[in-house]
């Protein structure tokens, strides 16, 4: 038995205000009820079939539309029936409560600050040397500690957001690893093409690393039959017409897969910078700042399509290290 | 109980169903003698597939311009595989896509259909010059092929209605499908090129295989789910899950690259060409949707409209509801 | 001590006291915890009838859902980016490379029996929480929710949004797919962008160079489920214990004042309704991932970063970074050495931030600008405050602008207009709108303030022709609800019955302390 109990050896029923029936707060429908009751009834029951054959369409894995139509029929119906039981068969109020009044007293206030200054004061202003001390020590250790935190998440950015695996020589290769030749597309084509040194063969299937497959993908384009030169000092760069455009757009990094073949325009998926192949893949329009920076092409003895020099920008969207070119 | 449901399902469902489909392909077969059961014919009578020069050799009339003489994945411009009939190029392929032109006997019906539809704008021999010696509003059409032809006009974008719109629209075609065989017969005979109508065998494609070569290749575009949409300067990506979009014309456009899209020659073998194919028609255009309904398949922007004005529009409905006096 | 064997029920019975178990537990507990007195004001806690009072329970029961499922989605996720031959359920897939992550989450929509609805439900659940998250907020905002004494409740609302919607970009990231993938190499060139640390960031985050050495995937998980959960549940308990210290706003009417809350009581009525509008939110988040697909990533792939697709838009919330990413012209500087991509720094990272500092101050700046430091429980109607009214409409035009221009693909697809045209359109859209939407609103709220009984029901006029030819007007009767009886707010009893007396007669109504009046609206 509880102590409370015990000092009140006699608790009986303590009077209480009541709310009627009659009450004006409440609702019309809680005076008289038996139509609100027997609609939340109904509801009830829906509710309960429908859980009923949520539960046999998981049993018999039924499909999503099923199983899930049942349950949230089942829960939306629940819900409905409770909050209709709470809106027209329990008293609406108006009911009041009134504010209590949250700030202290003006004095409780000073008491407090009082004590804040005065006690710091007699501590901290008298043993100066301490504190900081303190401070220093808390200070190295928040440095130190930002270390395994932070530092140890991932290597430096050394070079490798300049570099990429393209060099004088590499094979272009498509994502099945067959390398390219001069009739491998007409005019109008483009593929995507990697270096061969990036090549991979995994479970049977030909991949790349990927380095390959993010820094140094390549959209190759067949513009003509002729070479042509894009920008002044790039002359030989486009041997039989193909030209070639690094794939990691200039803005955020998307692969500017889209070639429209007629307008001669690489466009980037996701932002819609336009590229005209033919000029030196300038932005013609869109948020892109830089052109695509393009890939000396030639031939090798085999009559493969090769780079014969790596890029000579960092691929990809602008970043702080990145010298301007 | 379950196994006689079956049975009941398989006589009054599927047993018809599959004599109808049968009886559908048998008539299409005898009334449009280009599609696939009819070349398979020209296939059974004169295969040959030996040393591609020597066959190319003998079809003495055939362009072949564009043609590799070196073997490769099988493509509509190195194909070892030709069938040749009277001295004319008929069809050539693979177990994959047989290619295939329309037969001679098209070419003066398709005449007679040039010069009523297409000459206003082609010019009279369509190569793009008009009566009196001036460039017409359409293009020179000769020596781009048949599978071109039968492309623009089988799906509808020729006869161009607005000759002044960026690019032509997909629309119902007013012409039978024979009839834009035998426009690209009359056409192909201008100037034969390749290549040829294709016609896909989709039966050991590789969806999956097809799945992926979409995303490297054609997504960039069409969308993921083919649902297409705009391009550069008023130009569109058309949407891929249209149903009226056939398993030849998806392989004609990869082939021949119409207006803008790109033109997949020897990057896309026929076997790669067939399993993309066999994933647009078979994929895209009949998504399961086992989630519900597809909402169109252009993503987050349909879902989040769903979202918020199903969601949190009809909850704060609800909210109105609970909160509204009785 | 009594004897045991003596006990009946009977005695049992009074030995518990008058209010039976209960009242034992009760007993008990306030023993040891001190319950009752604070219980009972919790009990008659009172809530403001107004239905938009409700809109930030959509948002806190959508999270009670985003937690319960996605506790069933942890148990079978995978969070590993290393690349393994699918050889599931779905067909088109089998055979290609894909992450673990990829594998696990088609898994979960094909293999796991439920798993499809759970994580569509999910998703929704998550849409559905930003959505009403910023329509609790607009609520507050126009209402004037926020002022003194309530900023601090403010501030966390903010916290709680932007790190709902930078949860929501990192579930939406974990199942690496073609186009959640994409998202994640933009989110990676965004970070990129900052000026000395960018590359650091990323190198540090991602392990490397995108897309790193696969660290990416399993550190967004144990962000996604525990950290910033943890956080937004904190948040979101401060933000009741909040609420609950300083009570609610109120509209004015009829006996509210300042220094009372009207309404209905926590316990029975509330308690009946805020739990149904639980279930009926789990419900309807239940039918949605029923019925409409969501984020179908078995149609997309996996994720191969030479892979892309078109029209690749963000979830709806982070659609007004990609629209601000896509009006921003192309202003990259280069010089000393350096390069500052501004064309992504600015509306990517700086302008953000910005805006959510605007968002934090907003209170603060007002207080500055109106001189108003007073206290405030009862709510303003937005047209009474015709410049914050403009200025929020100014902000809710310029985020939905942004928003539409994210889209700026499917518009021009689906108006037939021009791609180039429509981003120039938004170009000087983004200034424009905002700008005539914020005068409108103003001049309207000017309008309304001056015009009498706006917003009240019309009285009919009945035009009458007299048999001289002459017209007069009467008002018509007033219709049957015109009127109706406005009850002054009392205190809330301990019993209210809802049963009729036995004998058949209905208790008798017991004097309002206060009484009641009939009013006309």
């Amino acid at each position: 038995m509880s102590d409370a109990a015990d000092h009140q050896p006699s608790r009986t029923r303590v009077p209480i205000p009541v709310a009627a029936l009659s009450d004006p707060h409440m609702g019309d429908a809680a005076r008289h009820p038996k139509r609100v009751e027997n609609i939340i009834a109904v509801v009830f029951v829906v509710a309960m079939i429908f859980f009923g054959l949520a539960g046999a369409a998981y049993w018999q894995n039924w499909n999503v539309w099923t199983f899930g139509g049942a349950l949230g029929g089942g829960l939306f119906a629940l819900g409905f029936g409770l909050t209709a039981w709470g809106k027209y068969l329990m008293p609406q109020g108006p009911f009041v409560e009134e504010r209590h009044v949250l700030a202290s007293a003006p004095d409780e206030r000073d008491s407090m600050s009082a004590a804040l200054v005065e006690r710091t004061a007699v501590v901290v202003r008298r043993r100066k040397v301490l504190g900081g001390l303190f401070a220093a020590g808390a200070g190295i250790f928040g440095i130190v500690a930002a270390f395994p935190l932070i530092r140890s998440l991932g290597p430096v950015p050394g070079d490798e957001l300049d570099v990429n695996q393209w060099k004088a020589g590499s094979v272009l290769v498509d994502s099945n690893g067959r390398p390219v030749r001069r009739d491998t597309l007409v005019i109008g084509g483009i593929m995507t093409v990697y270096p061969r040194s990036q090549m991979r063969v995994e479970d049977g299937q030909v991949t790349f690393t990927d380095q390959g497959l993010a820094t140094d993908q390549t959209v190759l384009v067949r513009v003509s039959n002729e070479p042509f030169t894009t920008v002044p000092g790039r002359e030989n760069w486009t041997p039989d017409g193909y030209v070639a455009y690094s794939k990691v757009c200039t803005h955020l990094g998307c692969p500017v897969g889209l070639y429209e073949q007629d307008l001669e325009l690489l466009v980037c998926p996701c932002h819609q910078s336009m590229f005209n192949v033919r000029n030196g893949a300038v932005p013609q329009f869109g948020p892109a700042p830089r052109p695509l920076p393009q890939l000396p092409l030639g031939y090798n003895d085999q009559g493969y399509l090769i780079a014969t020099a790596s890029y000579d920008q960092p691929l990809g969207p602008g970043f702080f290290e990145r010298t301007t070119t | 109980m379950r196994a006689p449901l079956k049975r009941k399902l398989f006589r009054q469902f599927l047993l018809p169903a599959g004599l109808l489909t049968v009886a559908a392909m048998a008539s299409l077969a005898v009334f449009f003698p280009g599609t696939g059961a009819g070349a398979s014919g020209h296939a059974d009578a004169s295969q040959v597939s030996t040393n591609a020069k020597a066959v190319l050799k003998a079809c003495g009339s055939v362009n072949t311009k564009g043609v590799s003489p070196i073997p490769n994945t099988g493509n509509p411009f190195t194909s070892t595989n030709l069938i040749c009939h009277s001295g004319g190029l008929i069809s050539y392929g693979n177990d994959s896509i047989t290619y295939a032109n329309p037969p001679a006997s098209y070419v003066a019906a398709g005449r007679q259909l040039f010069a009523q539809t297409c000459s206003s704008c082609h010019g009279n021999e369509a190569n793009g010059v008009g009566p009196g010696g001036q460039a017409t509003i359409g293009p020179n059409l000769q020596g781009v092929g048949a599978a071109t032809v039968d492309f623009w006009v089988s799906s509808g974008r020729m006869p161009a209605t607005d000759v002044k719109a960026v690019e032509a629209e997909r629309k119902p075609s007013r012409l039978t499908p024979k009839q834009a065989l035998e426009l690209a017969a009359f056409v192909n005979s201008l100037d034969p090129a390749v290549p040829a109508v294709p016609y896909p065998h989709l039966q050991g494609a590789n969806q999956s295989v097809g799945a992926s070569l979409f995303s490297l290749n054609c997504a960039a575009c069409h969308t993921i789910t083919g649902a297409g949409d705009a391009l550069a300067f008023g130009t569109n990506a058309p949407s891929l899950q249209n149903r009226a979009v056939t398993p030849q014309q998806v392989a004609e456009a990869i082939r021949i690259g119409p207006a803008n899209m790109p033109r997949f020659s020897g990057n896309l073998s026929d076997a790669q060409v067939r399993d993309i194919v066999s994933y647009v028609t078979g994929r895209l255009q009949h998504p399961t949707n086992p989630g519900g309904f597809g909402l169109g398949g252009v993503g987050p922007v349909a879902e989040g409209f769903v979202a918020l004005l199903i969601g949190v529009g009809g909850l704060a409905l609800v909210c109105f509801w609970i909160g509204e006096r009785s | 001590m009594t004897d045991t064997a003596a006990r009946t029920k009977r005695s049992t019975k009074q030995a518990m006291g008058p209010y039976g178990q209960v009242g034992k537990i009760i007993d008990e507990l306030d023993d040891r915890l001190g319950v009752a007195k604070g219980g009972r004001v919790f009990l008659d806690k009172i809530f403001p009838d107004h239905w938009s009072f409700m809109l930030g329970e959509i948002a806190l029961y959508s999270f009670v859902v985003l937690i319960a499922t996605g506790i069933f989605l942890s148990l079978y996720f995978v969070p590993s980016a290393s690349q393994v031959l699918y050889h599931g359920a779905y067909a088109p897939l089998r055979g290609q490379r894909v992450s673990e992550a990829y594998q696990s989450t088609v898994n979960i929509s094909f293999s796991v029996r439920g798993g499809l609805l759970i994580r569509q439900m999910h998703h929704w659940a998550a849409d559905i929480f930003i959505g009403s998250i910023i329509v609790h907020m607009a609520r507050i905002f126009f209402t004037g929710a926020f002022r003194k004494p309530r900023e601090l409740n403010w501030t966390i609302g903010i916290l709680m949004l932007v790190l709902a919607v930078l949860e929501g970009f990192i579930g939406y990231s974990l199942p690496d797919d073609l186009i959640s993938g994409t998202g994640l190499r933009i989110g990676y060139s965004i970070a990129e962008s900052q000026p000395f640390i960018g590359s650091y960031f990323v190198s540090f985050f991602w392990g490397g160079q995108f897309p790193g050495d696969g660290s990416i995937i399993p550190r967004f998980f144990i962000i996604h489920v525990l950290i910033i959960p943890l956080v937004l549940l904190g948040l979101i308990t401060a933000h009741l214990i909040l609420l609950v210290r300083q009570k609610h706003t109120q509209f004015a009417g009829e006996g509210r004042t300042e220094h009372n809350v009207v309404g209905s009581p926590m316990f029975p009525t509330f308690m009946a309704k805020t739990t149904g509008f639980l279930f009926m939110v789990t419900g309807v988040t239940a039918l949605l991932g029923a019925f409409a697909q969501i984020n179908p990533i078995w149609q997309f792939g996996s994720y191969e970063p030479s892979k892309i697709s078109y029209a690749v838009q963000p979830d709806w919330y982070m659609g007004m970074l990609d629209g601000a990413l896509r009006i921003m012209p192309s202003w990259e500087f280069t010089g000393d050495g350096h390069t500052v991509p501004l064309e992504v720094f600015l509306p990517a990272v700086l302008f953000p931030m910005l805006l959510i500092n605007l968002w934090l101050l907003y209170p603060g700046l007002e207080r500055r600008f109106t001189g108003d430091y007073a206290m405030h429980n009862l709510l303003d109607r937005p047209r009474d405050r015709p410049k914050r009214t403009a200025a929020g409409v100014v902000m809710f035009t310029f985020m939905f602008t942004l928003f539409a221009a994210s889209s700026t693909d499917v518009l021009a697809n689906f108006f037939h207009v021009s791609l180039n045209e429509t981003l120039w359109f938004f170009r000087f859209a983004i200034f424009v709108i905002p700008a005539i939407a914020g005068l409108v609103t103003y001049q309207l709220c000017k309008e309304m303030q001056g015009v009498h009984g706006i917003g009240k029901r019309k009285r009919a006029v009945i035009v009458r022709r007299s048999v001289e030819g002459e017209y007069s007007t009467v008002p018509s009767a007033p219709r049957l609800d015109d009127e109706r009886v406005e009850i002054d707010p009392e205190p809330v009893p301990d019993r209210i019955d809802i049963e009729p007396l036995e004998n058949g007669n209905e208790r008798q109504p017991e004097p309002s302390p206060t009484g009641m009046r009939q009013v006309t609206r």
